[in-house]
């Protein structure tokens, strides 16, 4: 290989990184920095009477309300990863590394949680466990109390919790599925207790995938706006998302720069998360599992005592938080009223789907949250591991930069991002016509679950031990050949899974869409939201039962064409 | 001001005139409306679309939007949004030069006020205004379609009969006598979080002496707020909620024909009832078809397909469900129409904002 020959080639992969990143600089910082210069202005960006000003921060910053918020934000954020990691990271470990009876089945039973946007949780608890709720009503009959309330901040840290278990669990676990099972066997073989095994010998090698999934889930923590909005509001527990949510209402005219500053508070406390994150995972080398010798993982058998303590487990957590906000919903989309002293036989009907058929608006919602989660996830996941690649083995600024635009916008809660890609979408000549298409919500979709899907790729792509990119080097092939036909088939089964994981995220999706959506590009999950304020919770009920429904069936069928969610 | 509108419409009509000498006259003009009003016709139907924001609910709006379709072949595109969003989206796109709605539709009459006050509504000589009172029309911009007077809803099985509130007083009293056995179990709507909500405890808190009272009660007895009359009705029939006071009578009487469980009270001492208003929008995309819409609106059969799903109509002389006696004899007589004028957009007023919130925010914490 000729010193110029190879210098071509870096130069080659060079080109590449530059011009991936120069596009995602300027796809996420356009809204950012559109949010940033609304925080300085005294009204609406576009207002003629607009003047540089910090009477927004002022007002923000001198508001006890912002600060209790804060405060009732960061408990609920810390609460949500200390219930969520350690029940993820244990569901990850028993269906992949482990003979668990009946994992084929499990997975996609376990993921349900994360079909539900936060809103439709909420309201399916509600139904259930919530102060009329048939389960509390039950508890009551049966043992004259009901120790719970869901109206608290300690119900809703639950609820978060739980929800938020398939997040960790899809990261933990695709970390696992690619680790060899030698070293389990080792331990196994030397007398180790399975429980034992799996913290002192599987947990630590998959630590970087925690660690992201604890801080992801922090940060998704710090932009929960369903589960806050639904259960917390009326007893007026707010967090930063209501907060912003009302402060609209509070001043009575669009109050954009104070929301730009609370969304430019979040960015401040979330940043140095990201640096913290960054220095934990700088060694990098040290988590790669896969070296050049291929092993493929056997499973750790759990043992009869095993299974029914693993089972008890599971089937607990499953009733929780599957079981009772489905069966909640469900109950609710085929009655018209439900609660103390109502009998549901005599409340029956299908008159909520048969509306939402009759409405163009609700039915055209359902073919497009369709089309943006199967095609807009599966061109989403390519957008992301082109971005995956040019950061890949980067260790220089360029890397860096690249990090932080990646988790710049999951600082934001989505109904910023919705907002701040509305703007850009109303005011940028040449994209105006996009903004009434479904394009328009794929390019915030895909900005949204950006943090997501990457580190679920990069996550990956850290397997992938250096010598294997380094032998096709020294053979003379260019970083994009090496990327083609060395990287990318061996982390095509991550690809496959993180198709399925942005489809899910997609579907979910409610607040994205408050601002962008119009007529022709509605989605469930935003549909919901609109639902809510006009307060037409049948019609709620029956979209999310139908949007559960045809997840379900979506992923069914996945199934069955072999796209299974792990290898 | 209003010479030289009658004489711009005067030029317009005699146009017309000429123009349609040629057409097939007037086919499918309704009667009493001018000749001329084939050539809008003309031109709505060349537009083929008109587009709605609106904050009713679809299920109200959608027979509208159908009858509408039947009579003129133009499609509907229907936004549902908040009140909030209707107002944002319009400002927002009227400063982008883009704007989407030919018609902005919405409960809001304060917010109403505000797009009028930006020049961001058009004005428009219905031919339907004759048959509505001054109180419903600002300056051939803002036009109020419905009359919706608040209620108090409980649940039957759970409040007794005795304390069933007949009157605003009685609520008051209610609420401080027996707070302690509601706690938590009275809602209201949110100022904060709804438009409506707001525009409703203004009026009360300028029409009546125990605003602060009340506020003060409910705060006591841990009152939860909601942002739609849905999720009042939908607490209140599950149980959790036992009375819930200034949700949209409308809807309310229609929820007590669906459920066994919700009661209807309208206070006949005080009951507001606000107007939902309609305004075409400036440098619409579909000038002529969103006048026609809202001449539909406001038409005879378009009240009566709003009046069947529950949204009184407004018309003078209009007689049939839930017309000026009906609603009277429900209110008690005494019941007070917020009438869309300028006073309305003094709600925006920041510092009136502030120190009502103040106040509000200290009853809603059981401090008052």
């Amino acid at each position: 290989m000729s010193a110029a020959g190879g210098l071509a080639r870096r130069s080659e992969g060079q080109g590449y990184r530059v011009a991936v990143i120069a596009a995602l600089v300027l796809v996420v910082m356009t809204p950012v920095g559109l949010i940033l210069y609304q925080s300085f202005l005294d009204a609406p960006f576009f207002d003629k009477t607009a003047r540089m000003s910090l009477e927004a921060y002022d007002y923000v910053l001198t508001d006890p309300d912002f600060w209790t918020a804060l405060g009732t934000t960061a408990l609920f954020a810390v609460g949500l990863v200390a219930v969520a990691v350690p029940l993820g990271a244990m569901l990850a470990f028993l269906l992949s590394r482990t003979d668990l009876v009946g994992k084929r089945w499990l997975e996609p039973v376990a993921l349900v949680p994360m079909f539900l946007s936060s809103i439709v949780l909420a309201f399916g608890y509600t139904v259930a466990v919530g102060p009329s709720g048939f389960v509390s009503l039950w508890m009551k009959e049966t043992f004259g109390i009901k120790p719970w309330s869901i109206y608290s901040l300690g119900g809703m840290i639950l609820i978060g919790g739980l929800s938020h278990v398939p997040n960790v669990y899809l990261y933990v676990s695709s970390a696992m599925r690619s680790l060899p099972s030698d070293l389990e066997e080792a331990a196994r073989a030397s007398g180790a207790s399975i429980w034992r095994v799996s913290l002192d010998v599987t947990l630590p090698m998959v630590l970087p995938s925690l660690i992201f999934a604890a801080a992801l889930n922090l940060l998704l923590g710090f932009e929960t706006f369903g589960i806050p909005l639904v259960l917390g509001d009326p007893s007026g527990i707010v967090v930063l998302t209501t907060y912003i949510y009302k402060v609209n209402g509070i001043f009575g005219t669009p109050t954009y720069h104070v929301m730009a500053v609370v969304a430019v508070a979040l960015i401040l406390i979330t940043l140095p998360l990201v640096y913290f994150q960054r220095l934990l995972l700088r060694n990098s080398r040290r988590y790669a599992a896969v070296g050049g010798k291929g092993a493929r993982a056997t499973p750790l058998r759990l043992g009869p005592s095993g299974q029914v303590i693993a089972w008890s487990l599971i089937a607990l957590w499953l009733v929780v938080s599957v079981a009772l906000p489905i069966g909640g919903i469900t109950v609710r989309a085929f009655v018209d009223a439900w609660g103390e002293g109502v009998r549901l036989r005599d409340h029956l009907t299908l008159a909520h789907f048969a509306h939402v058929f009759d409405t163009p608006s609700l039915f055209r919602g359902i073919i497009n949250t369709l089309l943006l989660a199967v095609i807009g996830g599966a061109f989403a996941v390519a957008i992301y591991l082109a971005v995956g690649l040019a950061g890949h083995r980067n260790k220089g600024p360029s890397g860096a930069l690249l990090d932080y635009m990646v988790l710049l916008p999951r600082a934001l809660p989505g109904i910023i991002i919705g907002l701040a890609f509305f703007w850009v979408f109303l005011f940028v000549p040449f994209l105006t016509p996009l903004r009434p298409t479904l394009v328009s919500l794929f390019v915030a979709y895909t900005v949204v679950g950006l943090s997501y899907g990457l580190r679920i790729i990069q996550a990956t792509l850290l397997q992938v031990a250096p010598e294997l990119e380094e032998s096709s080097r020294t053979t003379g092939a260019s970083p994009m050949r090496t990327w083609r036909d060395t990287v990318i088939p061996i982390i095509r089964p991550g690809l496959v899974g993180a198709w399925s994981l942005i489809m899910i995220v997609f579907l979910r999706e409610y607040a994205t869409g408050v601002y962008l959506m119009g007529v022709g590009t509605e989605v469930v999950g935003t549909l919901m939201v609109s639902l809510l304020t006009s307060g037409s919770m049948d019609q709620i009920a029956a979209l999310a039962f139908l949007s559960i429904l045809f997840t379900a069936l979506g992923l069914g069928f996945a199934l069955r064409l072999g796209a299974r969610i792990h290898d | 001001m209003t010479t030289r509108r009658s004489f711009v419409v005067g030029a317009l009509g005699s146009a017309a005139f000429f123009g349609s000498s040629q057409s097939s006259f007037a086919q499918g003009v309704p009667a009493g409306y001018p000749a001329d009003y084939a050539d809008l016709i003309a031109r709505a139907k060349k537009e083929g679309r008109v587009a709605i924001y609106t904050s009713t609910d679809e299920a109200q709006g959608q027979p509208l939007v159908e009858a509408f379709k039947q009579a003129y072949g133009i499609a509907v595109d229907y936004n549902g949004l908040g009140t909030t969003d209707v107002y944002n989206r319009v400002i927002s796109e009227g400063a982008a030069g883009q704007v989407g709605a030919d018609v902005a539709w919405t409960s809001s009459m304060d917010l109403q006020m505000v797009l009028a006050g930006k020049g961001l509504l058009d004005t428009y000589l219905s031919p339907e205004a004759a048959h509505f009172p001054q109180t419903s029309i600002y300056k051939d911009m803002v036009f109020g379609t419905s009359v919706e007077p608040v209620a108090m809803i409980y649940n039957k099985n759970l409040l007794k009969a005795e304390w069933v509130p007949k009157t605003r007083a009685d609520l008051v009293k209610l609420l401080q006598e027996y707070g302690k056995d509601l706690k938590g179990k009275v809602a209201s709507f949110d100022p904060e979080k709804s438009g409506i909500g707001f525009l409703l405890a203004q009026t009360d808190l300028q029409n009546t002496s125990s605003f602060w009272d009340l506020a003060k009660a409910f705060g006591a007895a841990d009152g939860k707020v909601y942002g739609s009359s849905g999720a009042m009705r939908e607490k209140v029939v599950s149980g959790e909620q036992i009375v819930a006071f200034n949700v949209i009578g409308s809807y309310a009487l229609q929820w007590q024909k669906e459920s066994p469980v919700v009661g209807v009270s309208f206070a006949s001492d005080y009951t507001s009832a606000f107007q939902r208003v309609a305004s075409v929008t400036k440098n619409a995309p579909h000038p002529a078809a969103g006048r026609l819409f809202l001449d539909f609106m406001l038409s005879e059969k378009g009240q009566a397909i709003l009046a069947d799903k529950g949204v009184p109509p407004l018309r003078k002389g209009y007689k049939g469900a839930l017309d000026a006696e009906e609603i009277g004899k429900l209110t008690g007589g005494n019941m007070k129409v917020i009438p869309v004028d300028e006073k309305l957009a003094g709600n925006m007023n920041p510092k009136l904002r502030s120190e009502f919130f103040q106040i509000w925010r200290k009853a809603m914490r059981g401090e008052g």
